[in-house]
């Protein structure tokens, strides 16, 4: 049942999304058995699933991982997103800061940190991506571990120390490591 | 879709949360339901219930019934909880897609119907935040 589905993305990430001499687009099409059709001066994206795709879920996949590069990912860590478990979630930041320019601004660099540190930290406890661009905060990863770097996030946007956040993702780290060793115990 | 004027098409809503996942297959108008399946109803354990093996469950017996009403393929609806919750859906939503397809009924159109509020209600929490 081939449907066309339509997308919109940042005019300044449809380069990234083509890439050099096409590949980027050839190696999504390829790998989710899609044909990507995108208009370079609007933004707007199709994507039309071809006739022999075998997974129902490709268009929705690809619908993700071109999102994911609209909201400023490189096309490797988007491309996470073939996997089942990998999940993409964008956060506005209009929501918690309102639309003050200034905010915006200054929440984006609480939430990358000095030299990108806040980012990175987030990364090796969560093993989740994150990418800050214009009004929004995205964020790739595993469904659990995804909700756990959503809400430092959060905690960050509403006033949270650095410093309690990174306690807290310590302290969610140890609670995600325990509950996978019980459940590798309690299953087989 | 006119193709198929002897081909029953039915609708499979799919809710996904983090708690427990829940299928409703419907016909094509969404008023008569065919069939219900949730996470709740396969497995034992509440903590299993948005489990993608639940999921998987609870979507081949609702492909056992679908098949035996004569319906050979569904348009399905994705909906996470939405409005002040998560807006991406549950481990559950993918596995189920996966399962239906695996059953043998067709897929078509994938659709998200997440609720999204045009500024509703506030987010639980009060002003001072949650305090544990």
């Amino acid at each position: 049942m081939p449907t066309t589905e339509y997308l919109k993305i940042p005019r300044d990430r449809v380069g990234v999304l083509i890439g050099k001499n096409g590949e980027v687009k050839q190696h999504i099409e390829k790998l989710t058995q899609t044909y990507l059709d995108i208009d370079s001066e609007a933004g707007t994206v199709s994507i039309n699933p071809l006739e022999e795709m075998e997974d129902p879920l490709s268009p929705w996949k690809t619908r993700s991982i071109v999102k994911a590069i609209g909201r400023g990912f490189n096309p490797e860590v988007a491309l996470r997103l073939i996997d089942d478990d990998v999940a993409l979630d964008v956060i506005k930041l209009t929501e918690y800061v309102g639309k003050s320019k200034k905010a915006i601004a200054r929440q984006k660099g609480r939430i990358i940190g000095r030299d990108g540190i806040t980012r990175q930290i987030i990364h090796e406890m969560t093993g989740v991506d994150m990418s800050v661009y214009g009004k929004t905060v995205s964020l790739i990863g595993e469904l659990e571990k995804l909700m756990v770097a959503k809400e430092a996030v959060e905690m960050i946007l509403n006033g949270a120390r650095h410093k309690s956040v990174y306690g807290f993702l310590e302290k969610k780290k140890h609670d995600l490591k325990l509950k996978e060793l019980q459940e590798t115990f309690h299953i087989k | 879709m006119a193709e198929k004027e002897k081909e029953k098409w039915g609708i499979a809503n799919v809710y996904s949360s983090f708690n427990n996942t829940i299928i409703t297959v419907t016909d094509i108008t969404g008023a008569e339901t065919i069939s219900q399946w949730s996470g709740g109803k396969v497995v034992r354990a509440d903590r299993q219930e948005s489990s993608p093996f639940a999921a998987m469950e609870a979507a081949s017996r609702a492909a056992d019934d679908v098949k035996e009403k004569g319906i050979v393929g569904l348009h399905i609806k994705v909906r996470a909880p939405g409005g002040n919750g998560p807006r991406t859906p549950g481990p559950g939503a993918q596995a189920t897609i996966r399962a239906l397809a695996r059953a043998g009924i067709r897929i078509g159109k994938i659709e998200d119907v997440t609720p999204i509020p045009h500024d509703g209600t506030g987010r639980p929490g009060g002003k001072r935040g949650r305090r544990v």
